[in-house]
């Protein structure tokens, strides 16, 4: 290697473009393209299943609001969060999110588990007016989720696009959408879809050892 | 992982590593031509910037070629090259399995003795409260408040008094945490709105609350329907989760309107179950940290 090779790179700002290109992409190159072409061997087990027409409202609805934007939805493999959360997150009980909801970012507390948690209308107070059970809360209030009924059209049409991605609803699902839909608001299609969130999906074979809540406080 | 992206991964690495290990040994030995005024003779800006030709820092040296035997001891020791587990056999589920069971034996032998006592006992156990208290606010605060004052709103019984709703020993308190309760009353629009007004100050009448006397005693006959639930005199019916009326503690509110609502709409209250998400260890120290929040003089 002589000079002549290093003076080309530097006063050459394209070649020196390209080559900063190649070096920086190998990170990604090696972490990313491997789990991106390797996607497919997850499965969904038998306990998840696509959302029913509700909830799925009720997803794109949570997706529409932001709430990713300061809730996560994966517990990471720490005993801090296990305590808290309960079985960390994995793979499989996220098939059917498009696009998933994991998040990185918590300013309000992580929602993966979180069905079953609190009633119905506590959910409906809160996202109302946070503040109505949670005084210290600094969560915006949704009120005019109550306002807005779902519409049936909409739901069977991200159906079909669903569909066509690879999750298996059937015709008759999509058939049924007016009827399981009918009069629900958005707030309750977003409560549906948080009390379906978790715990029912919790793995039950995956190493319980290494995640069973311990028997202490949960503090974190 | 495929054994073809396990490659793909090695491949990168060593092309990586190769590269700045190349970079590393050569670039030091490229002769740069040196003009008279001591720079490379590139020039910017028309000549107001120049390049002068320097040695890389010995501490720039040092510090990357360590950097680089770091990566090294981290890929044999730590999992990422490829399908190679790493010496140490590393893995976060591992790890998180091992803090859990250190952590567990920490509290082994606390838990142990907590499960000795009865839940009155441990409610005058300091350790034990402690633990409870993180437990309350972690998970019933939302519903119960920090305090435990419960909130009329979402009809959760304030739990600093001792008027139960389903009981107030150690072990109806246990069984309303690992089990949840379902609180049903039911509406009774159907009796007219009239009547409803005239229950709702015959309601206000038990407690002592101020009612309007006519009305109270023109709803009397009708209260029979309720004292299936509240009992005939009112005071409630521990069994079925039945609030007492005749004390002026409420739970979904006491002023006029809250009570007409009660009776009109009905009330649904839902306690959740917390056998899934909690221990039994653990829904006994919550369940004394709640016995001692209604006994507050017991303890200190």
């Amino acid at each position: 290697m002589s000079y002549k090779q290093f003076e080309a790179i530097e006063k050459h700002a394209g070649l020196l473009g390209i080559l900063t290109a190649v070096m920086v992409s190998i990170g990604g190159l090696a972490e990313i393209t491997p789990l991106f072409m390797e996607a497919h061997a997850v499965k969904a087990p038998a306990t998840v299943k696509p959302y029913d027409p509700v909830r799925l409202a009720g997803r794109d609805i949570y997706v529409r609001e932001g709430c990713y934007l300061c809730h996560s939805q994966m517990i990471r493999a720490l005993r801090a969060e296990t305590q808290r959360y309960g079985h960390y997150s994995i793979a499989e009980e996220s098939v059917y999110d498009r696009p998933f909801q994991w998040g990185s970012k918590r300013t309000g507390p992580d929602l993966a588990r979180v069905g079953g948690k609190y009633s119905d209308l506590w959910h409906e107070l809160h996202m109302t007016n946070p503040r109505q059970v949670v005084p210290e809360s600094n969560m915006p209030g949704y009120p005019w989720l109550t306002k807005t009924k779902l519409d049936a059209a909409d739901i069977q049409a991200r159906m079909r696009g669903l569909r066509k991605l690879g999750d298996p609803y059937t015709d008759a699902d999509i058939a049924s959408v007016p009827g399981a839909v009918k009069d629900k608001t958005e707030m309750q299609a977003l409560i549906a879809y948080l009390q379906g969130l978790g715990i029912k999906n919790e793995p039950v074979a995956a190493g319980t050892g290494a995640s069973a809540p311990a028997s202490d406080g949960g503090e974190p | 992982m495929s054994l073809f992206w396990s490659l793909w991964i090695m491949f990168l690495i060593v092309f990586n590593l190769g590269i700045t290990l190349f970079l590393f040994l050569w670039a030091p030995r490229a002769k740069i031509p040196v003009q008279k005024d001591g720079t490379s003779g590139h020039v910017w800006a028309h000549g107001v910037l120049r390049e002068g030709v320097r040695n890389l820092p010995r501490w720039w040296i040092v510090l990357s070629a360590s950097m680089f035997i770091v990566g090294f001891i981290y890929l044999a020791l730590f999992p990422g090259f490829g399908r190679a587990k790493g010496l140490l056999d590393w893995t976060s589920h591992n790890e998180l399995a091992e803090h859990t069971a250190a952590n567990n034996a920490k509290l082994g032998d606390e838990m142990t003795r907590f499960s000795l006592y009865p839940i009155e006992q441990l409610s005058q156990d300091k350790q034990a409260l402690h633990l409870g208290e993180v437990l309350f606010r972690d998970n019933c605060a939302a519903c119960h408040g920090r305090a435990g004052k419960g909130n009329q709103l979402v009809g959760a019984p304030d739990l600093t008094d001792n008027d139960w709703l389903y009981g107030g020993d150690g072990k109806a308190i246990f069984t309303s945490i690992h089990d949840g309760r379902a609180g049903v009353m039911p509406p009774w629009a159907s009796l007219g709105e009239e009547n409803v007004k005239n229950l709702a100050q015959y309601v206000l009448s038990l407690s002592g609350s101020p009612h309007n006397e006519q009305q109270a005693e023109a709803a009397k006959p009708l209260f029979a329907t309720c004292a299936a639930c509240h009992g005939p005199d009112g005071k409630g019916n521990q069994a079925l989760g039945a609030p007492n009326l005749t004390d002026k503690i409420w739970l979904h509110g006491g002023n006029v309107a809250d009570v007409e609502k009660s009776i009109h709409d009905g009330r649904q209250g839902q306690m959740p179950a917390w056998s899934p998400r909690l221990t039994d260890d653990q829904i006994r120290v919550l369940a004394a940290y709640v016995y001692h929040l209604s006994h507050q003089d017991h303890v200190d």
